[in-house]
């Protein structure tokens, strides 16, 4: 482990984000000696996914990451005369507005870990049992974090109402519940056999005895290796650049994906799901046999509108959705091809822009399953990982809690020619990828951002409940005044790999305006209920309850031009933290960009030869003796619906 | 998949310590040689060897960690659909026995509940040069629940053991999960489906 790395390389990449990634792996592909470091103990960068309590510690660090103070910096002595050092940034700040609202009832038992919780941020892990939960002193912690954290507000108002509520959370049982209990049951016997952990205590058992149906805060604590919380929120069109990356590169053989299984509609204070394909617009209840046709056409119209130019081109100047009313559509209809299909608002998009988000979507409709999109297993920190290790398969080095103190430009030639690193060991390259966040103050001083808002949750069912509780949700939530933006909402089901049974992790994402919260909030009590409102008001069970909650801002640097870095040599190359788009697109778009600037003439990611060109078979084979009828895999067991990318058929529709 | 020829397909997924022989292992079973130096070997994602069990054809897709264990970044999703763990130290060299607990800790967070897990403890050629002993290892597996093997890869001694035996375990794990549930029922986390394998038709 005390090994050194090896002096020299091509191309050195600081960042493990999508885009980085994707370049380590593609540089690595063709044959360049690849070097790729994170000064973070995981990968992903904000790409990444945590468990529950590796979300924690992450919060944590960012509450500590404040506190550090810049010594002096031990790299200057190695700067010779004709070199200039580029120094590198040495805290995030990339994350703000940091809140946590906990509401599920704290029912502490003292001592509740996550069961084989991972200290990420500490180097050296050495305890041998420590995998049931014992007597730590994690939960302080932990507690101390949730209430530091919502200080973190610039201003006074801490919202410190809501949790301390949430604290007095009691056992009487109610009616409510005992209604919810079944549901909560039926739930429990479409997944009980999904795989348990005997250590545990899962809903399962819980759902056993009625007067503990409902999911603690400890219960998630126990469970928190159940939950990938993605960072950011996103996931991939089935025939967006990602997808055709991933099965170009063969890299698709390192994840999973599963099909989005509904798209939702907010509207008149009720959600409902929109009818997108066609068998879901003949089969939909909601709409009118009229309403069905006028759908069907205008849909069709769209798929190859532009053979029509004659039938918009008298719009192409009013927007979208000023187009959607003059075309044969109730308002109904217009609201769902523009929020919901589209996926853009009223002020938005003009009528071309419109007529290709739908195309798109009604293109990428078919290719996997009944919706445009997939999401990967375990999160969307999978992805980044993934190209990771196509990178090392191809040679490529990897060092994570890798600190690089600065970039060495070489005066004469303006070039960058190596990094030094936290030990003070140089390390020569002929290029360098930096992914924004790493860079100081001093490069990025005329650099203008945007901000992401993004909120977490962690509910007790889904907005929209139907006789399937493993629904993959995609909802978007039109702004309510101008000026804000619409507010993207995906919800996961526990299936897949996100979240522990018995809940579902939602994610809220759009544009900011302000503080993650305020831009949030008003969509978060729209659709969520506190779970403490329960014991009031048990009418209204059909809201999901609320039992945990997280609000941060993210920076956006999607969108900065490189001139605007200042002094940054030519052989430095600057790649991005995540857009607020629903799609990957733009890390893919910008990885083969700049790889194309680092290797010219090279292609992008081919695909690896295939293993089984290696097969060395066993004496004992008899090739074509195998009985087709009685063939049992091992992974017969795969859920169904998962979809491998391997080799994707035509659209079924 | 019904044209594969086999009848059980397993990922077996190598760890341990940089150094402790993982890739002479995998060499040395599905190659039948013991790679002399570091060559290391670039471009390939996982071996492949076909054997036969009592009549069934059983396909071991070996996977290493492609280097990324020597500065600890082994990547989470390297862990995630394995059906049997095979975690490897030197008997020569006590640091990497001291890192087992660590490389439990991982299994424990990334990969399946019901994974199978093996302890190897490789280089027994050298026996000379020992600095953990079999009762220790023997204790430590014991403790952790875990089958244990020494190996030499370099003398081929015990190297097939290690691979057929974990295939009998894996066989009759799949045997009884198949009586367990009924086959159609989803078990997410386990024994997945290989992307390249399989191709999307559940439309």
């Amino acid at each position: 482990m005390a090994d050194n790395l090896p002096s020299e390389f091509d191309v050195i990449v600081i960042g493990t984000g999508l885009p980085e990634s994707i370049i380590a792996a593609a540089c690595s592909r063709s044959g360049q000696r690849v070097l790729h470091v994170d000064s973070r103990s995981y990968y992903g960068g904000n790409w990444a996914s945590f468990s529950f309590s590796g979300l924690l510690s992450w919060l944590r660090e960012y509450q500590e990451n404040r506190d550090i103070v810049n010594e002096n910096p031990a790299w200057e002595e190695q700067i010779l005369e004709n070199e200039e050092a580029i120094a590198l940034g040495r805290n995030d700040k990339t994350i703000q507005h940091v809140e946590v609202f906990c509401y599920a009832s704290q029912d502490l038992h003292d001592g509740v870990e996550e069961a084989g919780a991972l200290q990420k941020n500490h180097a050296s892990v050495t305890s041998a049992n420590s995998t049931e939960a014992g007597d730590s002193a994690c939960l302080p912690t932990e507690d101390e974090s949730l209430s530091t954290m919502s200080c973190e507000m610039p201003t006074g108002q801490t919202p410190s109402s809501d949790p301390e509520h949430a604290l007095e959370v009691n056992d009487v049982d109610t009616t409510g519940e005992k209604e919810n209990h079944c549901d909560d049951k039926t739930c429990v016997a479409s997944t009980s056999e999904e795989e348990t952990n005997e250590n545990v205590p899962t809903v399962e058992d819980i759902a056993e005895q009625p007067k503990q149906n409902r999911i603690t805060y400890s219960q998630i604590i126990k469970e928190g290796r159940r939950f990938n919380i993605d960072l950011v929120s996103k996931v991939l069109y089935s025939r967006g650049l990602l997808i055709d990356l991933l099965i170009k590169s063969n890299v698709s053989r390192y994840a999973e994906f599963k099909n989005i299984t509904r798209i939702l509609a907010f509207r008149e204070g009720r959600v409902e799901q929109v009818p997108c394909s066609r068998a879901d617009v003949f089969n939909s209840k909601q709409l009118s046999m009229v309403e069905k046709r006028m759908l069907m056409k205008f849909l069709t119209f769209c798929m190859e509108y532009e053979e029509h130019l004659d039938e918009y081109k008298d719009y192409e100047k009013i927007t979208f959705s000023e187009y959607l009313k003059t075309q044969k559509l109730t308002p109904n209809l217009q609201y769902f091809v523009l929020h919901s299909i589209a996926m853009t608002s009223e002020t938005a998009s003009s009528t071309i822009d419109g007529l290709k988000a739908t195309k798109n979507f009604l293109h990428c409709l078919g290719r996997y399953g009944n919706t445009p999109f997939l999401f990967p297993l375990y999160g969307q920190g999978e992805l980044p990982q993934c190209f990771c290790r196509m990178c090392a398969v191809f040679g490529g080095i990897y060092c994570l809690r890798h600190s690089v103190q600065c970039l060495v430009v070489d005066k004469e030639s303006g070039r960058c020619k190596a990094i030094i690193d936290q030990f003070g060991q140089r390390i020569m390259s002929k290029h360098f990828l930096v992914e924004d966040s790493y860079f100081s103050e001093n490069t990025c001083s005329h650099v203008q951002y945007r901000q992401i808002s993004r909120a977490v949750l962690i509910t007790d069912r889904s907005v929209l409940q139907t006789d399937s509780d493993q629904q993959i949700s995609i909802l978007t939530v039109p702004a309510e005044e101008s000026g804000t933006s619409a507010v993207r909402v995906i919800e996961l089901c526990s299936s897949t790999m996100t979240c522990m049974k018995g809940t579902y992790l939602v994610h809220l994402t759009c544009t900011s305006s302000k503080s993650a919260r305020e831009d949030l909030e008003p969509v978060v009590q729209k659709l969520f209920t506190p779970y403490t409102e329960l014991e009031i008001e048990n009418e209204e069970v059909e809201k999901p309850r609320l039992l945990w909650a997280l609000y941060f801002n993210m920076r956006d640097s999607s969108d900065v031009s490189r001139s605007s870095y200042n002094d940054l040599p030519s052989n430095v190359y600057v790649c991005s933290g995540p857009d607020c788009g629903l799609g990957n697109d733009n890390a893919v778009k910008q990885a083969e960009t700049l790889f194309q600037q680092i290797c010219p003439n090279e292609e992008f990611c081919p695909p690896p030869p295939n293993p089984e060109d290696i097969i060395l078979d066993g004496d004992s084979l008899q090739p074509g003796a195998s009985d087709s009828s009685a063939v049992l895999e091992a992974n017969s067991e795969t859920p169904k619906e998962t979809a491998s990318l391997g080799n994707p058929e035509e659209p079924s529709e | 998949m019904s044209m594969e020829d086999y009848d059980f397909l397993f990922k077996i997924v190598l760890i341990g310590n940089a150094g402790v022989g993982k890739t002479c292992l995998v060499r040395r079973f599905t190659q039948g040689l013991f790679p002399p130096g570091q060559g290391a070997t670039i471009g390939v994602d996982f071996m492949i060897k076909t054997v036969e069990i009592n009549g069934e054809k059983v396909k071991l897709q070996i996977w290493d960690t492609a280097g990324q264990e020597r500065f600890r970044s082994i990547t989470q999703s390297y862990y995630r659909s394995a059906n049997a763990l095979i975690l490897t130290y030197d008997i020569t060299c006590e640091e990497s026995f001291r890192c087992l607990p660590e490389w439990l800790r991982e299994i424990e967070q990334y990969a399946s509940n019901k994974v199978i897990t093996v302890l190897v403890g490789n280089k027994i050629d050298l026996a000379e040069r020992r600095e953990v002993s079999q009762q220790r290892a023997e204790e430590f597996s014991e403790a952790q629940d875990m089958y244990y093997l020494e190996t030499s890869a370099k003398e081929s001694d015990n190297v097939e053991k290690l691979f057929l035996d974990l295939a009998c375990r894996l066989i009759s794990e799949a045997r009884q999960n198949t009586l367990v549930n009924n086959v159609s029922s989803p078990l997410p986390g386990e024994g997945k489906s290989i992307s390249y394998l399989t191709c999307c038709n559940f439309n």
